[in-house]
């Protein structure tokens, strides 16, 4: 009489422990995720210690070192941009405009900027900074 | 004889597709976060009411008390009355007996950058001024 031998199965890793940690991943990346439109430009805020938090939601106004503007992650020119604002505060007056300026953008490009956004009637105009010791 | 109907098996649904899918999200959303800590620093607030500042005329700058102009000089640096000071000088400076809690003027130069006057914002923030302005001078033809 031969013996064979049953191959051996591998044990059954189980999938539901895999499925957890990808779950509980997934939830963890959408929950710090900001879906945030970036400039088309490298845009370096400048540092402050006295910031405060800054809120999600409302629009970006993006302000290279070399002075070009976009809005909400599309480059444009400063009269299309608030155009476009104009029209965006016309229909949400309460939207907070935030200027993300690099921070060596010239003041000659951003302080007017700033004016004139405020200007088109926004009640919340604010800089955007980086925490940190300038 | 008794025949017995076998109890229906439901449809076995395989978790591998669902795994794929969670792992195809998960890799996207790694990808696009950016992890980026920001503050912010209000640069205009008024009141629902309040009518849209005249940018065209200039705000008049109404001075109840007596209101310390800062220069901010094209290089990047800060002068109080005359004098170049840095900026925990000038925090100092402001929180003098005769300067504190009054109302600041920043009067900026355009050729200096958003760093320089966000570095003198800070530091008049620290003295506790009662109000702060930024000045721009506009040139007309």
């Amino acid at each position: 009489m031969r013996l064979v031998r049953r191959p051996r199965r591998a044990a059954p890793e189980t999938i539901v422990a895999l499925i957890d940690v990808v779950f509980f991943l997934l939830v963890f990346f959408l929950l710090i995720g900001r879906m945030d439109a970036t400039a088309p430009f490298e845009v370096l805020p400048p540092l402050s210690d006295g910031g405060t938090d800054l809120p999600g939601g409302g629009a970006t106004v993006a302000v290279a070192a070399d002075g070009t503007l976009a809005l909400d992650g599309a480059a444009m020119p400063e009269a299309a941009v608030l155009d476009a604002l104009r029209t965006r505060l016309r229909d949400a007056p309460d939207l907070r405009v935030r200027v993300n300026a690099h921070g060596a953008a010239p003041l000659h490009r951003f302080l007017p900027l700033a004016a004139e956004i405020e200007a088109l009637g926004a009640r919340e105009v604010v800089l955007v900074v980086t925490p940190g010791v300038p | 004889m008794q025949i017995t109907r076998r109890q229906r098996q439901g449809a076995v649904i395989s978790l591998v597709a669902m795994v794929d899918v969670l792992m195809i999200m998960l890799v996207f959303f790694m990808v696009t976060s950016t992890f980026l800590d920001l503050d912010m620093i209000p640069m205009a607030e008024r009141a629902p009411d309040a009518p849209a500042p005249d940018v065209v005329q200039g705000a008049a700058v109404a001075a109840p008390g007596s209101p310390v102009m800062v220069r901010l000089g094209a290089d990047g640096r800060s002068y109080l009355r005359g004098r170049a000071l840095d900026a925990d000088a000038l925090t100092a400076a402001l929180r003098a007996p005769d300067l504190r809690g009054a109302e600041v003027l920043v009067l900026p130069s355009g050729q200096a950058d958003v760093q320089a006057l966000v570095r003198v914002i800070d530091a008049i923030t620290r003295a506790g001024p009662s109000a702060m302005r930024i000045l721009r001078v506009e040139v007309r033809p």
